[in-house]
């Protein structure tokens, strides 16, 4: 026999913490994964400060700044008496992009150099990190 | 700012016995502060002092703005206190037992009561006696957390629990941390480590640190360096580096004050120019072992 317990505290991301990063950024990280790879879409609730605090055993103050920075960056959006939802798709702007494709590009460009990869390992890499997370969001089933 | 709890130069002895010298401990208003230890380091004698249950030798401790051996119910009635092994009347049912504590404070939330009786499982008309030992723990901090306390003191609270009655216990504590202060020990970093706002280490009665998590992660890194032939053999080290190992040209160290471009100033002020250098973030427990090390080597 199995029986459901059926909350409203699922969080619909997982975090496994690892030592070194702030359970901060590892949060936000987890969440924008699942924005971007499908597995939260637009519209669809986001966990309460509470929710998410209480789920991951995070310090209330730590799940406050995680809602706050996903809100500014403008993935999720507060709607008044209905609570936190995940934004429409966000245009990105000019300065993000040229934050990924200049700093952070190069920053992995060096790394990979210095470990002796070449451009196709990469690319190749690359391509299938891309496929991975597209491949999550076409294989859930669609929704009304 | 203010502080829920606050000691200065906190001894105590037992039968001539050192169990906690000197502490200072500042426990910051909202915050969840961490006392770690292993097992007779003193969090407990240390607590049982906040608590007016012993008496100090010498040194004073403050709670909630009054001297700890002046506390009294009005006090009392906005803390919460939850012991390992804490004695319960166990010929009460949880029901009876909840009721019973009622009276005894004013910010009595029966809606809150019940609702932690649902999310703890918890049998209304069981006799305590009859708990487990994770049921009687739920027990007691449902009591204790009904009448909202402003200030949570929670000794141990998860020794010899599964982990499933641990997270029922922390579900349970966190969102009472949105209202009330915090202050919560165990002898194990990582049942805690996820949700703690301040972490203090007391070894052999001694308090060797007490800072803001978020501080201490970020100031503390494991730093390799290449050397490239020339460094001086017997380099003035710069303050801060901890566990320093040197074999030829490559130096470890442990860097108890990291600060990117300064460390990299600092380095090559010491060593002139390097081949190559990496800090790395170290996990809450390394950092842990080297303080409390260095601190068995200083006494």
């Amino acid at each position: 026999m199995c029986t459901v317990r059926y909350s409203t505290h699922v969080i619909p991301f997982r975090v496994s913490f690892r030592p070194g990063v702030s359970i901060y950024e590892q949060v936000v990280y987890a969440a924008k994964k699942a924005i971007v790879s499908g597995q939260l879409r637009p519209g669809d609730a986001f966990p309460s400060v509470r929710a998410l605090s209480k789920e991951l055993k995070i310090n209330p103050n730590t799940a406050h700044k995680v809602v706050t920075e996903l809100t500014a960056e403008g993935l999720l959006e507060v709607l008044p008496g209905i609570g936190t939802t995940v934004a429409s798709a966000p245009s990105s702007t000019a300065a993000e992009r040229k934050r990924l494709l200049g700093g952070e590009l190069e920053h992995l460009v060096v790394e990979a150099k210095k470990i002796g990869l070449d451009l196709d390992d990469v690319l190749s890499a690359v391509a299938e990190h891309w496929n991975a997370l597209r491949d999550k969001e076409s294989k859930e089933p669609a929704r009304a | 700012m203010s502080w829920p709890i606050r000691t200065e130069n906190l001894s105590k002895t037992f039968r001539g016995v050192a169990a906690i010298t000197d502490l200072n401990l500042q426990v910051p208003e909202k915050g969840i502060y961490g006392l770690i230890g292993p097992s007779g380091a003193g969090k407990t004698t240390a607590i049982r002092i906040l608590m007016n249950i012993i008496r100090a030798r010498s040194g004073r401790a403050e709670v909630l703005g009054v001297d700890s051996t002046r506390l009294s119910p009005r006090e009392l009635a906005s803390i919460g206190y939850v012991a390992d092994g804490q004695d319960l009347p166990g010929w009460m049912t949880v029901e009876y037992f909840l009721s019973y504590l009622k009276p005894f404070y004013p910010t009595w939330d029966d809606s809150l009561a019940a609702e932690l009786l649902r999310e703890f499982d918890l049998p209304r008309d069981r006799k305590l006696s009859h708990l487990s030992h994770g049921m009687r723990m739920k027990a007691a901090l449902a009591s204790s957390l009904a009448y909202r306390p402003r200030l949570l003191i929670l000794d141990e609270p998860f020794t010899g629990l599964d982990p499933l009655v641990r997270d029922e216990l922390i579900e349970g504590i966190l969102p009472a941390s949105e209202h009330a202060t915090i202050l919560i020990s165990s002898h194990d970093l990582n049942d805690i480590e996820s949700f703690i706002s301040h972490v203090g280490y007391l070894d052999r009665g001694r308090l060797l640190f007490s800072e803001q998590m978020t501080a201490l992660a970020g100031r503390f890194r494991e730093i390799e360096i290449v050397l490239d032939g020339g460094a001086p053999s017997q380099p003035a080290w710069p303050a801060g580096w901890m566990n320093i190992e040197r074999s030829g040209d490559l130096v470890r160290c442990v860097d108890s004050q990291f600060e990117g471009g300064r460390t990299l100033t600092e380095i090559h002020r010491v060593f002139g120019e390097v081949r190559h250098v990496e800090a790395r973030p170290m996990p809450l427990r390394a950092i842990f072992v080297t303080l409390a090390k260095a601190a068995r080597k200083e006494a």
